[in-house]
């Protein structure tokens, strides 16, 4: 048990079925930070994938009490989240692993099916 | 209905807890939302289904949207929770048997075996309890002599007040009644049983609301008047005592030395609600009426072992979460 800041910790691999949304997000987050409603926004434009409000605040829930991500001052009543030097390392390790899964399952499937 | 009222209305489906975090925040993202989308019913059932989430990890149930030391607290109070009402069916139970022993020893094996494992299984529970007591007992001793006055009152004055008081209206109160009634044994029989007949019958006393009498009105109001008040009193007396407690463990924020600890207890704990339910279940299932109909288990008891078995499972849930959270 980490202490009672929060702690560095999980990878987003212990996230299970919510790694998903959670790499949404800290990718979303990796160029600055962004309150709940541009997260949506930013998250549309780059995945194609709308995240409904109890998702979205489900996950960046979990993600600060991991410590991944950390919340900033609210600017009126919306509060700005930025992500943390675990989080980068998290996800940056995350991404590596799904790069190489993808990269294993291109150059099979140009083996077998033929380039794209 | 304005977008801040349907707002403030999906909101409730989160714990309080939550609500003081994100509800703002969250509040001016459901409002963004129902300005885009004015009706979803996809959403509804998305904050839905996180609200409840965040419910259940909020009572150390599941999920993990607490820090790390939040979420083990939150379990272990949980557990406590789950301990108090185990207690209040078992110690009925156990009462009815041992004050029954009193007038006589039951007539087969498997009563006998079962009013053995129970006790021992009670002596157990009041060790592991006396165990817990003494490192938040150090933890509270530690906040009255470190911190200013004023700040412990803010903090600490309605949780311990209210444990205080709940244990002062159980004692008095069940040392009240435990007297008032010849069947609890007390000076007649004071060396035939297998625990002192004191002990048994405040163990009645205090449990007496745990009763079939109230599906039976008519029987109910023969009953002394005072005898039913503290049948209403008693359970809020109860709960008020576990309230207090738990906001208390809540309030002082135990380091993680004594939460790994206390989780230790928590396992231990588990173990003996496993081993009273077994003893409990051997003579409801198996145990007959006994000399003088003694021990003849009742509808209440069938109820009671089934009340046991949901508080082990919330238990054991609760256990799971806290030792899953400190891997």
């Amino acid at each position: 048990m980490a202490d009672r800041s929060g702690a560095p910790a999980g990878a987003l691999g212990t996230f299970g079925r919510y790694a998903g949304p959670a790499t949404l997000i800290l990718s979303s987050l990796a160029d600055g930070a962004k309150h709940g409603y541009a997260l949506t926004k930013d998250i549309l434009s780059f995945a194609g994938v709308r995240l409904a409000p109890g998702t979205l605040y489900e996950a960046l829930t979990r993600l600060e009490a991991q410590g991944l991500i950390e919340p900033l001052p609210s600017q009126d009543r919306r509060r700005p989240y930025q992500l943390t030097a675990a989080g980068a390392t998290a996800l940056r390790a995350h991404l590596r692993a799904q790069r190489q899964v993808a990269d294993v399952g291109l150059r099979r499937l140009a083996t077998r099916w033929g380039p794209a | 209905m304005t977008a801040q009222a349907r707002a403030a209305r999906l909101l409730r489906w989160y714990p309080r807890g939550w609500r003081d975090r994100y509800g703002a925040e969250f509040t001016e993202l459901l409002m963004a939302d129902l300005a885009e989308q004015p009706r979803s019913w996809r959403r509804t059932a998305d904050v839905a289904r996180a609200g409840l989430l965040a419910r259940l990890s909020h009572a150390g149930l599941g999920g993990q949207l607490l820090g790390p030391v939040d979420q083990v607290t939150a379990s272990l109070i949980t557990l406590g929770g789950a301990v108090a009402v185990f207690l209040t069916f078992g110690t009925m139970m156990w009462s009815q048997l041992v004050i029954g022993w009193q007038w006589a020893p039951p007539g087969n094996r498997a009563t006998t075996v079962a009013v053995l494992v129970m006790s021992a299984a009670m002596a157990l529970f009041l060790v592991l309890a006396l165990l817990a007591a003494v490192p938040v007992g150090w933890c509270l001793a530690r906040m009255l002599t470190r911190r200013p006055a004023g700040q412990l009152a803010r903090g600490l004055a309605w949780p311990v007040g209210l444990a205080t008081l709940s244990a002062a209206a159980l004692i008095i109160g069940g040392r009240h009644v435990q007297n008032g009634w010849p069947g609890t044994g007390g000076p007649a029989w004071p060396h035939q049983g297998l625990v002192p007949g004191g002990v048994a019958a405040f163990g009645w006393a205090t449990t007496l609301s745990v009763s079939s009498y109230w599906a039976h009105p008519a029987a109910l109001a023969a009953f002394p008047a005072g005898q039913i008040a503290w049948m209403a009193v008693s359970p809020a007396a109860l709960a008020g005592l576990a309230a207090g407690l738990s906001m208390t463990v809540r309030r002082l924020g135990l380091p993680v030395r004594v939460l790994r600890y206390q989780a230790r207890l928590g396992a231990a704990a588990g173990g003996v609600m496993a081993v009273f339910l077994t003893g409990a279940a051997c003579w409801v299932l198996a145990g007959g009426p006994g000399p003088r109909n003694l021990f003849r288990p009742g509808a209440i008891d069938v109820l009671a072992l089934i009340m046991m078995a949901l508080a082990l499972a919330a238990g054991w849930q609760a256990l799971h979460r806290a030792w899953a959270v400190q891997q």
